[in-house]
């Protein structure tokens, strides 16, 4: 039985979240627009993104996330439910799309935060539809019995599968 | 909360060390980074003090190989050891899909081992996890100092479930690797028990 606390992404549910990301990319010529989980992890993303490293970036926004809300709790607001960075000639936009996930746009001077605020609300509204329905069949999965033998399932590991992980990690000598 | 991505073909899981603090939390963390090649690690990142002492935390993206058609990736974090970051500790416990405790082993840091556990049970539970079903190891770091206690007595008093103990000498990498490894292992019977 599934952990429905586990995220499982399938191809259905990527490609329509893929398809507002890059909706939303295009229209602000954005740098990059990320979707992330409050964990950190990075679900999709799309943009040239020049150099950005996209598992620091997730790691960072969500650790960014959390310590904001803690400081919300603090002054007695429920969230801060948007985040503004603004550069020099970056600016990086974070707000929050469910409770579990958060979008996070990159952006040039070139584009106005105005606009990117107009387009986030819009595509949060369609990303929260997908994102419903993604954990709406999560929790399904989790509580129905799959069909078919566990060793059918790619995580079915044997313990031979989990020793050959750890090749890749040598003492140096 | 592990991340099954089955269109990248990934699995991701987050696993935090915890301890007191100056215990080799990101001893161990430097160490996997140094040790790993380029391709199978992403950027280390820590977030520090001046004094290079962990503020917020470490993180160290690990690529560990393929099983099962599946990459399977370790997110793993260090937490601030100090006793008045416990706010960000809090927040770092997230999601998290494994633990080790990297424990001083000198006899003056007893107390400071005591306490921490006792944080993490808190921590744990403040968002959702028991200690007692989560995957966990102990590590006794810091074996090569004159005045640590036995590993036996230490064991005794510091481990919570009868997990597996590793002792360490994390700044040479002694035993680092083994921690890793097991709690990884134990992070995939979990996942494969969800199968």
């Amino acid at each position: 039985m599934m952990n429905p606390s586990n995220i499982v992404l399938y191809e259905a549910e990527y490609l329509r979240l893929k398809s507002i990301l890059v909706m939303t990319q295009r229209d602000l010529r954005a740098e990059l627009v990320l979707l992330i989980d409050r964990n950190g992890q990075q679900i999709a993303f799309e943009g040239p993104a020049r150099g950005v490293d996209m598992t620091a970036l997730a790691s960072l926004a969500a650790a960014n996330i959390a310590a904001t809300d803690g400081l919300a709790r603090l002054v007695g607001e429920p969230e801060f439910s948007v985040l503004y960075h603004q550069g020099k000639h970056r600016s990086i936009h974070i707000s929050e799309v469910s409770k579990k996930f958060s979008l996070v746009v990159v952006f040039d001077e070139s584009v106005s935060l105005g606009m990117v605020r107009l387009r986030v609300k819009r595509a949060t509204a369609y990303l929260e539809e997908v994102l419903r329905g993604f954990m709406r069949k999560a929790e399904s999965a989790g509580s129905a019995p799959k069909p078919g033998p566990a060793s059918s399932s790619p995580l079915y590991f044997t313990d031979e599968d989990i020793d050959k992980l750890f090749r890749l990690l040598k003492p140096n000598s | 909360m592990t991340f099954i991505n089955y269109v990248a073909r990934e699995i991701n899981c987050k696993i935090v060390y915890y301890g007191p603090g100056l215990g080799g939390k990101t001893t161990n963390l430097q160490y996997l980074y140094d040790i790993t090649s380029a391709e199978n690690r992403g950027k280390l990142i820590s977030l520090a003090t001046e004094m290079d002492r962990t503020l917020f935390f470490d993180f160290l993206p690990l690529d560990l190989g393929q099983i099962r058609g599946l990459r399977t990736r370790f997110h793993i974090y260090t937490v601030p050891g100090q006793v008045f970051y416990d706010a960000s500790r809090k927040l770092i416990l997230r999601g998290v899909d494994g633990v080790v405790f990297v424990a001083d082993s000198q006899e003056e840091r007893l107390d400071a081992n005591l306490e921490s556990i006792s944080n993490l049970d808190l921590n744990l539970k403040e968002n959702g996890f028991d200690l007692a079903k989560i995957p966990y190891v102990l590590q006794l770091n810091k074996r090569d100092l004159p005045n640590v206690m036995p590993v036996e007595q230490l064991t005794k008093l510091l481990a919570v479930k009868g997990e597996p103990v590793f002792e360490a000498v994390a700044p040479r990498g002694e035993g680092v690797l083994d921690t890793l490894k097991a709690v990884a292992r134990q992070v995939l019977v979990e996942l494969r028990k969800s199968a």
